[in-house]
């Protein structure tokens, strides 16, 4: 394995080779996880078992990207592939690759990403660039291909401001059963604007470990949209760190389930300095037999004092199989804070589809009618029109059981 | 020679076990306004949900019937796609819905082929100006946050649009300001004609002074005690339901009555 190791990637820096090890050893002194572990209590940890024997550390996706406007790349903006990255900028792979800090959780998992990651994304927006339009990256899953372990990496400068849309779409045609284990890194510089798009769209070959860390910076906000459409089973760790005075952050995120589809998310909501601000509200509807697991920390330093911090998370079951279980959780060392949180499990209220009956809506499509609503709140504060009309399309798809 | 446009017989319903509704009958032929006026709690609204097909309300005895067919066993849905409007008393909000996405889809539903995507916008926005609705309210989310007022301002803009052959109106009067009472009743008014039903229910004689009835009932306690012409809303308002009330007692200790509230 250690020459798997080293063919992985083209990175020279000694740093990131011993980091590989290091997660290679992690990864083989830990056992995997049981079901009676309390992170995996919702989730069937032998969903998301991989075995590295036989492990063929080739192009297993395909990257793609739009290059931006020549203006913003005499300005300094990089968006690439992770390997071109490495190979073209070396010092700034050393200073942001793995610098956010280890994710909380999912200790095994995140072992094993940092021994075999490989392909991803960086992106790089400058001190003062303030770019107008969205920038795009794509990872695809090639056919047959077995495991993957992408990686991304998103810095913005200080007083910068971007716009992201990152996708994850699968092989046409479905697949073979996959593992996807994936780490997305984001540091939001002082007074520094990101709006991060992430829209899962993997097939449902897939079973995905998904974590997610961003660190905000003084007065600097970042809106992040989630949609997770796609996979089998989904396990996703999405930590925000209001690091500084002023951070703001508001998180949202959509999921849609069908046939047996498990999505188990788990946000933290990490307010370090006083004045920060965070907003969460995830929502989810589930036809069929799927199944969403949401578990929220909110946690205010002691030192956070005046700091804001919401979170919501809505379930609407679809079908009588259908289940969604949330755990709000709270850790409030500071006493001068506003704190509130909700759950919300149920069916569509009935009252509402009366009311669209009445006006000749048959039950179905009033159905539809209220979900696309109840996702158009998230959906509307997308800031491109064009992906905003592609989700809510499939979202349709998806509810007429396309 | 057709009949009716709508024919109650002895109907009787019941919520949840209890009787509210017992024994109306009631015809209102096309082209009628019928004024329904009666305390609080006295089952008007049931009356019209029923008239719906609201999956709650039990018929257990007697009949509906609608241009002469018995549809008290036709789905909500069914019931108006064939041309029966209930504008709410108590209007559902629809979170993330906007009121034109709404109205098409509605429109749709009602008119099926006989639907004209090309003439929704310009049908709209006149329709929505004749009932001095500002243009931004179609972009909206149905209901949501709507005051008082503009819900039924929304009720009787989806009826104009949705054209039916039978209206119940459910206290569509309630809550509006002087003037605004004046552009829905004559909302109301531009839609009355041959082919036109009316099942208006208030508390008010106001409106009958901008709507004139064909009909006013007196409804207590689940059943129709007296109809008689305009005259008689002007007598409720002068003697309160006392007197009608009186002739109810025999019914007090089977449900007991709430006085109003
Ligand atoms: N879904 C229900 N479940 C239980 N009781 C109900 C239900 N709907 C109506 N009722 C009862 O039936 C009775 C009649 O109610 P209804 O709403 O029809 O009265 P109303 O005449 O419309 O009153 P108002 O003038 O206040 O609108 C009331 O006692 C009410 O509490
Ligand atoms: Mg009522």
């Amino acid at each position: 394995m250690e020459e798997v190791l080293k063919r992985l990637g083209p990175e020279s820096s000694s740093r990131l080779l011993r980091l590989r090890r290091e997660g290679w050893e992690k990864f083989n002194s830990l056992p995997w996880p049981l079901k009676t572990d309390e992170e995996w209590r919702r989730t069937d940890p032998d969903s998301f078992r991989w075995e590295p024997a036989g492990f063929d550390p080739k192009e297993a996706l395909q990257v793609s990207f739009e290059t931006p406007a020549p203006e913003w790349i005499r300005s300094g903006v990089i968006v690439t592939d992770l390997s071109t990255a490495l190979r073209q900028f070396p010092d700034l792979m050393e200073k942001h690759l793995f610098r956010t800090g280890r994710p909380l959780g999912l200790a095994k998992h995140v072992s094993l990403h940092e021994a075999l990651w490989r392909q991803g994304v960086f992106v790089f927006v400058p001190d003062g660039v303030k770019i107008p339009t969205p920038l795009r990256v794509r990872i695809s899953e090639s056919a047959g291909a077995l495991a993957f372990f992408p990686h991304v990496v998103i810095v913005m400068g200080r007083r910068s401001e971007a716009t992201l849309i990152d996708e994850r779409i699968g092989a046409a045609g479905g697949g073979n059963p996959a593992f996807s284990d994936e780490m997305v890194e984001i540091s939001v510089g002082e007074e520094g604007t990101l709006r991060y798009i992430h829209l899962q769209q993997w097939g449902e070959n897939i079973s995905e470990i998904y974590t997610q860390r961003t660190e905000i910076a003084r007065d600097a906000s970042f809106l992040n949209i989630h949609a997770a459409l796609g996979a089998k089973a989904t396990k996703a760790q999405i930590e925000t760190i209001l690091q500084e005075k002023g951070a703001q952050a508001d998180l949202l995120g959509v999921l849609f389930g069908s046939d047996s589809q498990h999505f188990d998310f788990h946000t933290v909501q990490d307010h370090r300095s006083g004045q920060t601000r965070s907003d969460l509200l995830y929502k989810s509807a589930l036809k069929d037999s799927s199944k969403a697991v949401y578990t929220g920390l909110i946690r205010i330093e002691k030192q956070a004092q005046k700091s804001d911090a919401y979170q919501a998370n809505r379930n609407l079951l679809l079908s009588d199989g259908a289940s969604a279980d949330s755990v709000p959780m709270l850790e409030i060392l500071a006493d001068d804070v506003r704190c509130t949180h909700g759950v919300a499990v149920g069916p569509v209220d009935q009252d509402q589809i009366y009311y669209l009956n009445s006006r000749g809506l048959a039950p179905a499509e009033a159905e539809h009618l209220i979900v696309e609503g109840f996702f158009e709140q998230i959906l509307q504060r997308i800031p491109a029109e064009e992906l905003r009309e592609r989700l809510m399309s499939e979202l349709k798809r998806r509810l007429n059981g396309a | 020679m057709s009949g009716p446009l709508l024919e109650i017989k002895n109907l009787h319903v019941s919520v949840e076990e209890k009787a509210i509704l017992k024994g109306i009958s009631l015809t209102i032929e096309k082209g009628q306004v019928h004024a329904l006026m009666g305390p609080n709690g006295s089952g008007k609204s049931t009356l019209s949900h029923v008239l719906m097909g609201h999956p709650k309300y039990q018929v257990t005895k007697g009949q509906i019937l609608y241009k002469g067919e018995d549809i008290t066993g036709l789905k909500t849905d069914a019931r108006a796609r064939a041309g029966i409007f209930l504008a709410f008393q108590y209007p559902t909000a629809i979170p993330g819905v906007s009121v034109a996405n709404f109205l098409r889809t509605a429109m749709k539903a009602r008119f099926g082929e006989g639907y004209q995507p090309k003439e929704f916008r310009k049908q709209l926005t006149a329709t929505m100006a004749t009932l001095e609705i500002p243009e931004d309210f179609a972009t909206r989310a149905v209901n949501d946050g709507f005051s008082g007022g503009e819900k039924k301002r929304h009720e009787i803009l989806q009826m104009s649009l949705l054209k039916p052959e039978l209206a119940v109106l459910d206290e569509t009067d309630s809550g509006l300001d002087i003037d605004a009472l004046r552009t829905v009743a004559e909302g109301i008014n531009r839609m009355r004609g041959p082919a036109l039903g009316v099942l208006l229910i208030t508390h008010y004689q106001r409106i009958l002074n901008y709507i004139q009835p064909d009909v006013v009932h007196v409804f207590i306690n689940g059943r129709i005690i007296e109809s008689g012409g305009k005259e008689l809303a002007l007598e409720l308002e002068r003697k309160g339901y006392a007197p009608y009330e009186e002739k109810t007692q025999g019914e007090r200790q089977e449900v007991p009555h709430e006085a109003g509230h």
